[in-house]
């Protein structure tokens, strides 16, 4: 049992977080608790959710993939140019989900086989993608978008929306890979040392392909929701949204440097920011203002870790005269 | 016995280091020379009106103000970290120095130091959060670049800075020419001077180079990296702060969206340069001359009258292009330095 609280330490303190923030939310607005409104919030919430578990991988790996908002945005305006070209469904899908592999491939292959840092090489496709998003869609986009195209996206199960849906078999199939698979036990011991797994024999050129190619595919699957629920899609999507993903992944308490974190701490994450959200909307609090408190909630993700090593710093007294 | 290379142990740490620093860089100088030179010809064949006064004059603007910014940056990617939140604190301090002048007349001479002290603040707090709290360079940059980004609209609203706010004589200074070369340019150059005689010469300026170099060997020497790091965001930021000023002046109208996404040209200005991400290579004459390039090239694209969108995929590619060409290089010089040391001993 001990062990158990030890072990799920990071995801106690979000459920207590989670806790205090739909509490705060509920004072904020007497809307807050309305299921049809926490539904319809949480469809819009879903494509940064789905790049969040994409992304999660590719962080225990010790790498990192900024140009996932990208991928999105190309998917979804490949996607809806497949739509306006009258193209039947599963046609579309494939085509962009086959360029977001492609996409996917190129970033791996540039971390894993050229080896070059994967900070300045999301930073270019980052750009370079964003370029090609906004050459397919032109400079209006692409609007109206219908039928079976948009189903992903603005459909319901019952009362469950169909992107909730989406993110919880992705959430699952994520968990499937990270923790019972081979495949995650070798991100997390590349995340750890990456000499011993590759004395071990396994591949890390391809473990790392790999997983940049999960990664576009989840960020193909939020471009495909996203043209769905928003009917459009344009060269700007999802332009700027990459450090909410990136703070899901880090306040999932997936450790920056990998090796560390699980799918259950990504999911909490993604529960609690997304609350967050829906209260400063509510209580109509401006975009820029969210952004703004996303990135605040970044930073004490990340320092509140290493408050322990700042105390150190003030305490240590000089050794040597 | 020793030969005229000198007997390593004669040298000191810092002097053992720049010296080799210094050689790798001069190849490399030479190769971005070359580099350019040839952009240089390509767009006067292809390009309509490329080498005409006007155009060059335009070209040097860009690359100046570019080169401010990567020099800058080139002294945080030296001790091996990242600033993403260039472009932010180019675009709060642009708005908020121009607009808080614009309110008060009397200050318009202050807009300047406003700006700088704005950025030292901004870059500090950079330097803060990866130096003492040592959170990853990439991670704290990318939040404070949001950050910085969210009180720039949150102050700006929907308002923009036009060009009858700006100080006059900032109007008057921007597009003023001394000795026919535009003022932007002569401060560039200045400063390229200024900041290649303190990392070379002054002990705080080589000591960026030595943590780069080795971090680990760095501080077994006794060099406090904290201390290192916060002084490179620090600097970093008084020249974005600087650079938000001057483009500001350039640009004529600020809005709250100005600057997004300078990072990517000033790191891609950055190692075109010869500025190694992986920190402890690099000049800021490298800088300076990577920031010409790319501004020789995203000029000649639009001349060519390439497609804007084409040319984000460009900027893209161009970031990739040069730190691949920098991980060779490194690779080579690996090779090179292993053959090297192997005849110091036999020597």
């Amino acid at each position: 049992m001990k062990s158990f609280i030890r072990r799920y330490q990071w995801q106690e303190v979000l459920i207590g977080l989670l806790v205090i923030a739909v509490f705060i939310g509920t004072q904020l607005s007497p809307y807050f608790l309305n299921y049809l409104n926490l539904a319809n919030s949480s469809v819009t919430f879903v494509p940064t959710a789905l790049m969040g578990l994409g992304l999660f991988p590719i962080v225990v790996l010790g790498e990192i993939d900024i140009s996932l908002t990208s991928t999105l945005a190309v998917s979804a305006v490949l996607y809806a140019r497949c739509w306006e070209a009258g193209m039947p469904v599963v046609e579309g899908a494939l085509i962009s989900l086959a360029v977001a592999v492609v996409m996917g491939v190129v970033n791996g292959v540039l971390v894993a086989v050229a080896k070059l840092p994967s900070m300045a090489v999301t930073l270019g496709t980052m750009g370079a993608y964003r370029g090609a998003a906004y050459l397919i869609a032109g400079d209006a986009g692409i609007n109206g978008i219908e039928g079976g195209y948009a189903s992903l996206g603005s459909t319901w199960v019952g009362y469950i929306p169909v992107p909730v849906l989406v993110f919880a078999i992705v959430a699952f199939v994520i968990w499937v890979i990270m923790a019972k698979t081979n495949y995650g036990q070798y991100c997390y011991a590349i995340g750890n040392q990456a000499p011993a797994v590759k004395s071990a024999g396994i591949s890390i050129t391809f473990v790392k392909i790999v997983a940049y190619v999960l990664g576009a595919v989840t960020a193909w699957l939020a471009g495909v929701v996203w043209a769905g629920q928003y009917a459009s899609a344009r060269g700007d999507n999802a332009d700027g949204t990459i450090m909410l993903v990136l703070t899901i992944v880090v306040l999932g308490g997936v450790s920056i440097f990998g090796g560390s974190g699980l799918t259950s701490g990504v999911v909490l994450a993604v529960a609690l920011l997304f609350v967050v959200q829906s209260a400063m909307s509510l209580a109509n609090v401006p975009g820029t203002t969210q952004t703004l408190i996303s990135g605040l909630i970044l930073l004490i993700a990340i320092v509140l870790p290493n408050l322990s090593r700042l105390k150190e710093l003030i305490v240590k007294k000089p050794t040597t005269k | 016995m020793s030969s005229d290379k000198g007997n390593a142990s004669n040298k000191s740490f810092g002097q053992q280091l720049s010296a080799r620093a210094r050689s790798a860089m001069k190849s490399q100088g030479a190769g971005v020379i070359v580099f350019l030179l040839l952009i240089i010809v390509f767009f006067s064949i292809f390009a309509p009106h490329f080498m005409s006064m006007q155009n060059v004059k335009n070209i040097l603007f860009s690359a100046a103000v570019l080169a401010i910014a990567a020099v800058g940056e080139s002294l945080v990617l030296l001790t091996g970290n990242y600033d993403l939140s260039v472009g932010s604190i180019v675009g709060i301090v642009a708005f908020i120095s121009y607009d808080v002048c614009s309110k008060a007349p009397g200050l318009g001479y202050i807009v300047v130091i406003f700006g700088l002290v704005f950025g030292i603040l901004l870059g500090a707090f950079n330097g803060f959060l990866v130096g003492y709290l040592k959170i990853p360079s990439m991670v704290a940059t990318l939040g404070t670049l949001s950050v910085y980004r969210g009180l720039d609209s949150l102050y700006a609203g929907s308002r923009e800075v036009t060009k009858n706010q700006i100080p006059h004589w900032v109007n008057v200074f921007a597009p003023s020419t001394f000795l026919g070369i535009p003022s932007y340019v002569w401060i560039c150059l200045i400063l390229c001077v200024v900041a290649s005689f303190f990392l070379f010469y002054r002990p705080s300026g080589r000591m960026l180079y030595a943590y780069g170099s080795n971090p680990k060997a760095a501080e077994s020497f006794g060099l406090k990296s904290p201390r290192i790091i916060f002084g490179a965001y620090t600097l970093s930021g008084l020249l974005a702060g600087f650079v938000g000023i001057l483009m500001g002046a350039q640009v004529g109208t600020i809005n709250s969206v100005m600057g997004n996404g300078y990072e990517m040209e000033v790191i891609a200005a950055a190692v075109i340069g010869g500025v190694s991400l992986w920190g402890g290579v690099g000049t800021p004459a490298g800088a300076m001359l990577g920031a010409l390039v790319y501004a020789c090239l995203d000029n000649g694209l639009i001349l060519i009258g390439v497609n804007e969108y084409f040319r984000l995929i460009f900027q893209g590619v161009a970031v990739i292009a040069a730190v691949g060409v920098d991980a060779f290089i490194r690779m080579q010089s690996a090779r090179f330095s292993t053959r090297h040391a192997i005849l110091e001993v036999q020597a």
